[in-house]
């Protein structure tokens, strides 16, 4: 008993010195009083959120096994068995617990060190850190959502032919918590253009790209000449090239193998024989292969990987064809070689979008800018979707990077004015479509 | 460019390759490994192992009873070996490009039909490789065939299955594990267990004993022990205990052990008391009779099923791997 009323008595004062470090973080007091829910809490303030529903989940199944426990008295096998999976959960949690008093030293701007006073003598800790003065965070935690930039609401009428995207919003659930990562995106881009997706880190790039191919699919209407992608997925999979930023080949496999291979995937199966056979000379000769043809993909050069990457999707003949950073490892000749080549695809009627990161040296090359900036709800939103010297007009700006620069937000190194083009888009699109 | 990319976007865009002709795809891409990415390293080292443990405990094997239980056991753990290392690194080292061709139209069920009949072609040479190897170094093989023709192609059958399904077992882990540091970390653990869970050559307390019909060494070295007729092989362990009291005195300058020895040696009734001392140790689940390798072949059966459909059933949700 009396060891009860000890662990009752620390539990409180662990509690009191939570209770002051949540004031600190904005967090609401009631939380340092319910066990798991204050470190999950605690985790919250040390920007270690998923880390915090880990250490929660841990602690719940512990104490879940030590109520079992409690039935179980006597020893037996099955107490045995359950210690293993105890253990491991006890060994988890203080792993945890770990990462959590990390990121709080990180957070208050301490050394790391006070994460073991944390596991060792937590209610010292707590104390001290809670009601000393000197212990305050040093940066701004973002912990409740933000109302984010206003949206255009509309709708963009689809065309017969081109891609017409209708994008409300794209969600997804992680730790039981939902968070909208696209919002609001609306565009028509006609034939044969070549567009430059640009967004800075966490803007919703990929995820509007898998958005639009139908890979992940959001709350949203996608039609490529007219026919609607998420509903005709499985017939329209070979009309939408994606290239992934890595070279995802198997080394061991010739060029013309990997291409050959990539062909019997990826053409229909009516196509005869002679016709595929035609398709893929056809494409080693295009993308500059034929002179390697039979060498390994692992002896090629970062370019040459980087074409046959390209040359694999080619294969299928697709519609809308999209890159994400091809030109990643290559320098400025080999880069724009690829754009060219890239260029000529476009002008074939299809459409390209490209995501890279060093757009200036070949944004000659482009027809229409995608702009994407994450919103303060942290929210991908779209801050501009038109022709390239227009969105120049339309920021302010001389360059690609200095609109990168203007949208990324201040902790980034940017000027944090996504917010501030997000809603002068809308008003724009208001205008537009009326 | 213009001429090359006539009509297929807008022609036949239905009706892409099947699940055969991708497994044959893939089946192609695998012997290629084969060949050239040195896969075929697995066949020598088999060799080598096999080699080891026939050396060091092959001359015992269906000679005595207790020889024949840590044998069986050794080529059981041979097999489990080879089959582990034949396919745990497969899948999780070309995980990434796996998920490109996913997106571009793979099907699952043709990728892992494929790396089955390929580990297959690799256990059943790996099973060949380990008879080859006692025969040359003079291991007593089963002489009595109970469910084929042949003992010999009886046992490497055996063999295989045992290969097989930590084959496909260890392919289970290489679907979950995504990268190979993290499969390399689970083996050990998975071996520890096949090891400490055979239910013959470590003693587990009764209550344990169920937890052994999970193991393939279980099942493996139980077919073997039938195949080789253990229950009718001499017990020798007592014999060699007693003996060694030969040579006691008691009460003076008496060896009364020697003179039961010399009595017995005398007599030639050497072999019918380790026949005996077998007869009171025989185990009921080494029976030699077909019955008996059925059932330990329709569990091995079972289990690499059960392990493949596991393995197709994980590798389908690659596609919410993190980016």
């Amino acid at each position: 008993m009396r060891i009860s009323m000890c662990s009752i008595v620390f539990d409180l004062l662990i509690s009191l010195g939570y209770m002051m470090i949540f004031k600190k973080c904005g967090i609401k007091l009631f939380w340092a009083f319910i066990p798991f829910a204050r470190e999950y809490q605690i985790s919250r303030c040390s920007e270690r959120e998923n880390d915090g529903l880990v250490y929660a989940f841990f602690g719940g199944v512990e104490m879940l096994m030590d109520i079992l426990f409690s039935f179980l008295s006597d020893y037996s096998y099955l107490v045995a068995f359950l210690s293993i999976p105890y253990l491991a959960f006890v060994i988890g949690r203080i792993v945890y617990a770990i990462r959590i008093y990390t990121g709080l030293a990180e957070v208050f701007g301490r050394s790391k060190k006070w994460a073991f006073l944390f596991i060792f003598a937590e209610s010292v800790a707590a104390l001290v850190w809670g009601f000393s003065k000197s212990f305050q965070p040093v940066k701004e935690l973002n912990l409740y959502d933000k109302e984010g930039a206003k949206v255009f609401g509309g709708e963009v009428k689809a065309e017969d032919e081109g891609l017409s995207v209708n994008i409300t919003e794209r969600t997804a659930t992680a730790f039981f918590k939902k968070k909208t990562l696209l919002k609001d995106i609306h565009m028509n881009i006609p034939k044969g253009h070549m567009v430059l997706l640009l967004g800075g880190s966490g803007a919703g790039k990929t995820t509007y790209v898998n958005a639009v191919t139908g890979y992940e699919k959001a709350n949203a209407k996608v039609l490529l000449n007219g026919k609607n992608i998420y509903t005709e997925y499985s017939r329209m999979l070979f009309d939408i090239g994606f290239v992934p930023q890595q070279d995802l080949m198997r080394g061991t496999d010739t060029v013309k193998l990997t291409l050959s291979d990539a062909a019997s995937l990826r053409l229909p199966s009516g196509v005869p024989k002679k016709e595929r056979k035609e398709r893929i000379e056809a494409v080693l000769e295009e993308f500059g292969l034929r002179a390697i043809e039979n060498s390994l993909v692992d002896k090629l050069s970062g370019g040459q990987r980087k074409r046959l990457s390209i040359a694999m999707e080619y294969i299928s003949d697709p519609s809308l064809f999209i890159l994400d950073e091809p030109d990643s490892g290559l320098d400025g000749v080999v880069a724009r070689g690829l754009f060219e080549k890239l260029r000529a695809i476009a002008d074939e009627g299809k459409i390209v979008i490209v995501i890279t990161h060093t757009p200036d040296r070949v944004i000659d090359l482009f027809d229409d800018v995608i702009v994407l900036a994450k919103d303060a709800s942290r929210t991908g939103r779209l801050a501009w979707y038109g022709p390239v010297d227009e969105s120049y007009k339309f920021f302010g700006k001389d360059s690609m990077e200095e609109i990168l620069l203007s949208i990324n937000q201040k902790e980034e190194g940017g000027e944090g004015k996504a917010d501030e083009f997000v809603e002068k888009y809308a008003d724009y699109m208001q205008e537009k479509v009326g | 460019m213009g001429e090359t990319n006539t009509g297929t976007s807008s022609n036949l865009r239905q009706g892409h390759i099947g699940h055969v002709s991708q497994t044959l795809i893939y089946l192609g891409k695998l012997f290629r490994m084969f060949i050239f990415q040195n896969d075929w390293k697995v066949l020598p080292m088999s060799a080598v192992i096999a080699g080891l443990v026939s050396f060091t405990v092959g001359k015992n094997l269906f000679v005595s009873m207790e020889g024949t239980g840590t044998a069986a056991f050794a080529y059981a753990c041979i097999c489990v070996w080879n089959g582990f290392f034949n396919s745990i690194q497969s899948v999780c080292r070309e995980r990434p490009i796996v998920k490109r061709e996913h997106r571009s139209g793979l099907h699952i069920s043709s990728y892992i039909v494929a790396h089955m009949i390929y580990q297959a072609f690799l256990c059943a040479l790996q099973a060949g490789i380990i008879i080859l190897v006692c025969y040359f170094m003079k291991v007593k093989l089963p002489q009595d065939a109970l469910v084929v023709r042949n003992a010999t192609i009886e046992f490497g059958i055996t063999l295989f299955l045992i290969t097989y399904c930590s084959d496909m077992l260890a392919l289970l882990v290489s679907t979950i594990a995504k990268t190979t540091t993290a499969a390399m970390t689970i083996m050990p653990f998975l071996l520890i267990v096949q090891l400490l869970f055979s239910g013959a050559f470590f003693s587990l307390p009764e209550k344990v004993m169920p937890f052994t019909n999970l193991t393939t060494t279980k099942w493996g070295l139980t077919a073997i022990c039938a195949e080789g007729d253990y229950n009718s092989l001499p017990m020798v362990s007592l014999w060699n205990s007693a003996y060694k009291l030969k040579h006691i005195k008691m009460e003076g300058d008496t060896e009364p052990f020697a003179i039961v020895f010399d009595y017995i040696e005398e007599h030639d009734l050497r072999d019918e008391i380790l026949l005996k001392s077998a007869e009171l140790n025989q185990n009921e689940n080494y029976k030699h009779d077909a019955l008996v390798v059925y059932k330990c072949w329709a569990m091995l059966i079972a289990w690499t099923l059960i392990y493949v459909g596991a393995s197709t059933l994980i590798l389908e949700f690659i596609d919410k791997d993190r980016r």
